[in-house]
């Protein structure tokens, strides 16, 4: 499994164990695990990850995937009909106001696409999913580097990133974590090669 | 910024008296607190049932569930006495995801909206369940809130304040916690309150056409399908335009949560200014997501691979268990790449610039000057990922780069030229 393989299956693992602690309350967690239940690799992860509840959620996210073709189909049907009105009162003031308009909608455009599921949401929900998925990325961040850390310590055998009064309990945790960093590498090499 | 939807009603001479704002806000903002309370207990038991399960998924055994309970009781800590202060326990409450983890692994949590709750002790919660104590809404919360009676702009729905009551009581006759029979006492004094009260603060989009062309408040209406608003003087009295009042102070309320969770946006006022800092904060965690993934992916493959346990879940493919273990060495052993540590590393910097040529939106770092010129150089110097001594400072400068990117929270221009010359020497070497 070359190297960009690998990169892609440790970000959709970690995209979906991120997703399921927020697992049926949010729009975005939803939206991330209905994408990646669409493929076969997506579905054994999220399988093994989410598996106690994993049908509901499964349903939640089928039926999140159905209600949005019909927002998309709406706003389709609305833009074709929307006619745009002339701009007559050419005053300074009036005009900032529309420039100002445009450029915030611009930018809630972009905010859509980067929002996981973000493209289907008014602009309240829109706001509330961005805070909440922010902070759930910080979070995965931080969790990434610290295992990162972890496994270049015991590859470098260097004291450089481990902590200086690492005791026993410290290293068995570690041992965990390198334990299953190496069970989600196992697993997804043989996701690999049930392809 | 946030411009309250009500004002006290017969006005008259002056149009505000500060304090009776301010006493007005405060009293409304303690009800809502006081009724999104009941959903935080649910919450509660909802998170921490996540967070073991998360905790299993990430660690296996490495989390002691005593601490993350701890972790989830301290992060629901009110903040009593603060208006707008309710946003401290949305950071914490999202922050108890990386919490678990961090607890394993000792670290300690510097982000500045913990460092204002961290503190309290956790026998602060058996104060939440007392009387009076103003709690605040949670993300989590806010978000069933308006998930259980989402407005769209111009349907009636039911009234939220009525369907969190009907979900509240249900959950509070099925939840456990110590002081609940307080809380549903002082609920009811509540819930007769709000109704004899208009003073609910969202909009009311079918009152308003009762209302006379003066700047009269909307009249009471004792049907709970009904939010009333009161129209500001001196404003237009439409439906139309109170709806739009309501939903830009809605938009404001939460631009300033976002304020608080996005760093350096103390000074940025307006909505613009607010979502391209939001827009480059986001892109730059998701960049970061995406360069660690990439990391640990090359960190990985130098670790051999513990048969045994790879096969007690994957049983039902046993042609692939044989193949598995000698296609691993195999892969080891045939690219040199793999063996050596430094060769690794200059390979994750072969994979960051590969990544970065075919997709670069997604690899845009900021380089110092030194970095692009020594990397390509040795690219282009090795014929073979033999090479033995990377840029010392690279890794540091990884680090320093993440620090700098997580704190700043600011994209960053890359170029993108240095490496797309050696992306495909690199590629046919990556393959072998």
């Amino acid at each position: 499994m070359s190297i960009l393989e690998r990169k892609k299956a440790i970000k959709l693992s970690a995209d979906i164990a991120l997703a399921s602690t927020r697992a049926g309350r949010t729009c975005w967690s939803r939206a991330i695990i209905a994408d990646a239940s669409k493929d076969d690799d997506g579905k054994v992860l999220v399988q093994h990850l989410l598996s106690p509840e994993s049908e509901r959620l499964k349903k939640a996210s089928t039926g999140l995937a159905m209600e949005n073709k019909r927002v998309r189909c709406k706003k389709i049907l609305k833009r074709s009909c929307c006619i745009k009105r002339v701009r007559k009162g050419a005053s300074k003031v009036v005009l900032a106001k529309s420039i100002s308009k445009r450029i915030v909608k611009r930018r809630t455009q972009v905010l859509k696409s980067l929002v996981p599921g973000g493209e289907f949401m008014d602009d309240i929900s829109l706001i509330e999913e961005t805070l909440d998925y922010m902070v759930s990325l910080r979070a995965q961040v931080d969790v990434m580097r610290r295992s990162l850390a972890k496994a270049t310590e015991v590859v470098n055998g260097c004291a450089e990133y481990a902590n200086k009064d690492e005791g026993i309990e410290e290293y068995n945790l570690y041992v965990r974590e390198h334990d299953y960093m190496r069970k989600l590498m196992g697993n997804l090499y043989l996701i690999h090669r049930i392809e | 910024m946030i411009n309250r939807a009500l004002l006290p009603a017969g006005g008259g001479e002056n149009m505000l008296h500060c304090t009776d704002m301010t006493v007005l806000e405060r009293q409304r903002a303690r009800i809502k607190w006081q009724q999104e309370q009941q959903q935080q207990f649910q919450l509660q038991q909802q998170e921490i049932s996540y967070f073991t399960e998360l905790a299993d998924v990430f660690h296996q055994a490495g989390v002691h569930e005593g601490g993350l309970s701890e972790v989830v009781t301290r992060s629901v800590k009110p903040d009593p006495g603060l208006v707008d202060n309710g946003w401290n326990n949305d950071h914490v409450v999202g922050y108890g995801v990386g919490l678990p983890y961090n607890n394993g692994l000792g670290f300690e949590l510097n982000y500045g909206a913990i460092s204002r709750t961290s503190s309290c002790p956790p026998e602060a919660v058996a104060a939440v369940a007392e009387a009076t104590v103003k709690g605040s809404e949670s993300v989590v919360s806010d978000m069933i809130s308006s998930g259980a009676g989402r407005e769209s702009s111009k349907k009636r729905k039911v009234d939220k304040a009525v369907a969190e009551e009907d979900t509240r009581d249900k959950r509070i006759k099925g939840c456990a916690e110590q002081g609940e029979s307080k809380i549903t006492e002082k609920n009811n004094n509540k819930n007769s309150r709000n109704n004899n009260t208009n003073k609910n603060s969202n909009s009311n989009k079918e009152n308003s056409d009762e209302t006379s062309k003066d700047n009269s408040k909307v009249s009471e209406v004792q049907k709970p399908d009904y939010i009333h608003v009161r129209a500001r003087r001196g404003q237009a009295t439409d439906s139309h335009s109170l709806a739009e009042r309501v939903r830009r102070e809605k938009i404001s309320e939460r631009m300033k949560y976002l304020q608080d969770l996005v760093p350096g946006c103390d000074k940025i006022t307006g909505k613009a200014g607010m979502l391209d800092e939001i827009i480059n904060y986001v892109q730059s965690l998701q960049r970061q997501v995406e360069f660690l993934s990439m990391k640990l992916a090359a960190a990985n493959p130098r670790l051999d691979f513990n048969v045994d346990n790879l096969f007690a879940k994957e049983q039902a493919f046993p042609a692939c268990s044989i193949n598995f273990p000698t296609i691993g060495m195999s892969s080891d052993m045939t690219n040199p790449a793999y063996l050596q540590f430094n060769p690794a590393q200059q390979q994750l910097v072969a994979c960051c610039g590969l990544d970065m040529g075919i997709d670069p939106p997604d690899m845009a770092l900021k380089r110092t000057t030194s970095a692009p010129v020594s990397i390509p150089e040795t690219f282009l110097d090795s014929s073979c990922f033999t090479q033995t001594h990377p840029p010392p400072t690279w890794d540091a400068d990884l680090q320093n780069l993440y620090n700098v990117a997580f704190d700043q929270g600011r994209q960053t221009s890359f170029q993108t030229q240095p490496f797309t010359g050696s992306i495909e020497a690199s590629n046919l070497k990556m393959e072998m």
